[in-house]
């Protein structure tokens, strides 16, 4: 987050300058649009490294929901897979299995093992790089 | 036969999972993972350490199974991956 707003902000500065001097009408307009679309166009580079963190509790949840043996209603993002949604460890590499799925990225064994709620899958997912 | 411990069955069961991911075909996939899941489920309750080795080293030879047929399978792969692409 913090990489991300440094390069926005040092992309803003040496747009403005070349933007003022040739644009005669409406500068400002047109200056805030390409700002815009450059903005665009990096939070979607930097999107394939990082995601965005609530994107990810968001998709995870989803995902989890979807799940035939869980409760829907018992989902919520700090849930405990065995604890809270009643799961057993085989259900919970179920749920890993779908969430590599869902990112599309491989997470290792032991990786895998250590993941035991929605909460910690957020955390892990969201440091991932290849998470997408 | 010593008894396998929880570690090594967890890994052998997504060991499986991922290998029937392998399959290009959708109804091999999905044969495979839900192959996998019952039989791991049914045998949640063995108890007797020899009967728990015997059904490890089967779920261990089935793995190879699975591996040696994933990689058969994708040499005769579908072209179409899914009936939902046929164009008409």
């Amino acid at each position: 987050m913090a990489a991300r707003n440094a390069i926005l902000k040092h992309l803003r500065v040496s747009v403005k300058p070349v933007l003022s001097s040739s644009t005669s009408q409406n500068p400002r307009l047109i200056e805030r649009g390409l700002i815009q679309l450059f903005r665009r166009h990096f939070s979607e580079e930097v999107r394939g490294s990082f995601l965005d963190k609530s994107e990810v509790t968001d998709r995870v949840v989803t995902c989890v929901k979807n799940f035939q043996k869980i409760d829907p209603s018992k989902v919520t993002p700090t849930a405990h897979f065995q604890n809270d949604l009643g799961l057993d460890s085989l259900d919970t590499v179920e749920v890993v299995m779908a969430l590599e799925e869902e990112f599309g990225f491989e997470i290792s064994d032991n990786e895998a093992d250590k993941i035991s709620s929605i909460n910690h899958a957020v955390d892990f997912i969201a440091s991932h790089p290849h998470a997408k | 036969m010593a008894s396998p411990s929880r570690t090594e069955i967890i890994s052998l069961f997504r060991s499986l999972l991922r290998s029937a991911r392998q399959f290009p075909d959708y109804n091999i996939r999905e044969y495979t993972k839900r192959r996998t899941i019952d039989s791991f489920r049914h045998n949640k309750t063995l108890s007797d350490p020899s009967s728990i080795a015997a059904a490890f080293s089967d779920g261990k030879s089935q793995l190879q199974v699975a591996r040696r047929q994933a990689v058969v399978y994708s040499l005769y792969a579908p072209e179409i991956k899914s009936i939902m692409d046929v164009k008409h």
